[in-house]
């Protein structure tokens, strides 16, 4: 009975957003408005199952359990001490909504972005630039016809893309030459990219379409 | 003080990851991944920052009693009972992700999949809308943009072979028509030589690709999935990732301060 009560509030609220189609109305607001209200739980909830719960009080759980809440801060070894650092900053994060103390929260800010950068050069450089330099050094004649001009095409397609993004020196003569080439490349990766998004959102489409046609209608007949 | 602690927290955050990768060793092996954890626990605070904005943002609406107040009202209220809902999950079965709990069971599945999955699933129409835009043939690159995509989308579709004749017939119809026109624009001899040849040759090539397509085309996706997109996309993504490491360069030796504003 409760799964059939919700999958007709599931119908409803897929209707409800595909009538959007036709113009804004009430019945797309509401669902749209469910919808951010609902996400925004969701995620809350799962930051703090997955995230808060396991990272910061985990390991806080066997030491209370075993100790008492004041018999506890005895037995702190390294592992709980030094989670106050993340602890203190995510409280300085919140510090956000007292305006004298707001400053605070710059604190955690500068970590967090002081981090984007550390790991954004670690794991560019670990995870694509060399991996992808190193897979772009492709043999020019490996014995077969058809792989070898695929490689071309691959070596030509990843330099001369980075030649169009090259604007130390005007793009004129041979640089120019490069970059006509690279846009050429460029435009059939968006083409292609497009085609594949395209096919994700038909495909969900299809999902949705196969949702009402079949579990919907086909729980009625 | 206010701006000295944030850019030695910074410049001290970001300088010790990038020691941890050249000294595998002990205190520094281990620190990547305590900073990650670290950075996924005070980042994940700043949604605490984004849903207060978002409640006080609508409640301010139903104080007001604006126009759409009552939606304000739909989605404080669904905010409430959705936290609730998982609160209670959370308690009764340890977790409200888990296999058996009732939150994840129906909330998960009959409310918050498909409001998602639809909502994406508008943009196909959307998609299409702005297709009709952006694909039109107006020069070489278009043409491409298009021919790129459609054999992508023909090509990951059952029975795009069959439809895929047609299709390359009516775009090599389009190419030889804008080669025609850019060659009557053109003023230079060769250049009016090269788009009228271009014209000759996409009409005498209609037969042979159609006849190509219909027993290649999913290879043909595939290679242009694996070939020429791979490619552009390697050097895209390679000079995407060169930007942002010269950012963040800037950002750890403090030149770049934006984000203290």
């Amino acid at each position: 009975m409760i799964d059939t009560i919700f999958l007709w509030i599931a119908a409803g609220l897929t209707l409800a957003i595909f009538s959007f189609l036709y113009k804004d109305n009430p019945f797309y607001k509401v669902a749209e408005h469910i919808y951010v209200g609902s996400a925004a739980s969701f995620w809350f909830l799962y930051l703090w199952f997955f995230d808060v719960e396991p990272k910061i009080l985990g390991p806080f759980k066997e030491v209370f359990h075993a100790y008492g809440f004041w018999g506890m801060w005895a037995h702190f070894g390294a592992t709980q001490w030094i989670l106050f650092i993340p602890i203190f900053l995510s409280i300085c994060m919140l510090l956000r909504f007292i305006p004298p103390v707001a400053w605070l929260s710059r604190w955690a800010i500068a970590f967090t972005v002081g981090m984007a950068a550390g790991l954004g050069i670690t794991g560019a450089l670990q995870g694509y630039i060399v991996p992808q330099t190193q897979a772009t050094l492709l043999p020019v004649w490996s014995g077969d016809l058809l792989t070898s001009f695929n490689n071309i095409i691959i070596i030509v397609a990843t330099l001369t893309t980075l030649v169009y993004f090259f604007f130390s020196r005007e793009h004129k003569g041979i640089i120019g030459g490069f970059a006509k080439i690279g846009i050429t490349f460029i435009m059939i990766a968006f083409g292609a990219s497009f085609g594949y998004t395209v096919m994700a959102r038909i495909s969900l489409l299809i999902g949705r379409i196969h949702f009402l046609i079949f579990e919907w209608l086909g729980s009625l007949f | 003080m206010k701006k000295e602690v944030p850019l030695a927290i910074t410049f001290i955050s970001g300088f010790l990851l990038i020691v941890a990768l050249f000294i595998p060793h002990e205190p520094f092996g281990s620190l990547q991944e305590r900073f990650n954890d670290w950075y996924i626990i005070v980042s994940g605070f700043t949604l605490i920052l984004g849903v207060d904005s978002l409640i006080l943002y609508h409640w301010r609406k139903i104080k007001r009693k604006e126009k759409e107040a009552p939606y304000s009202i739909i989605l404080i209220s669904t905010f409430v009972i959705v936290l609730a809902w998982g609160i209670y999950s959370g308690v009764k079965y340890g977790n409200p992700f888990a296999p058996a709990s009732s939150f994840l069971r129906y909330f998960y599945t009959y409310m918050f999949v498909p409001l998602q999955a639809t909502m994406f699933s508008l943009l196909a129409f959307f998609i299409a809308s702005a297709a009709y835009r952006a694909f039109r043939a107006r020069g070489l690159n278009a043409t491409l943009l298009l021919i790129s995509a459609g054999i992508v989308m023909l090509g990951r579709v059952p029975k795009g072979e069959e439809a895929a004749p047609y299709f390359i017939g009516i775009t090599l119809i389009l190419l030889a028509i804008v080669s025609v026109l850019e060659g009557v624009s053109r003023v230079e001899v060769y250049e009016k030589i090269i788009f009228f040849g271009l014209a000759v040759v996409s009409i005498i090539a209609i037969f042979p690709a159609a006849w190509f397509l219909k027993f290649n085309l999913p290879r043909l996706a595939d290679w242009v999935m694996n070939v020429p997109q791979l490619g552009a996309k390697r050097g895209l993504f390679i000079g995407i990732w060169l930007g942002a490491i010269a950012m963040a360069i800037r950002i750890i030796l403090g030149i770049e301060r934006t984000y203290l504003k």
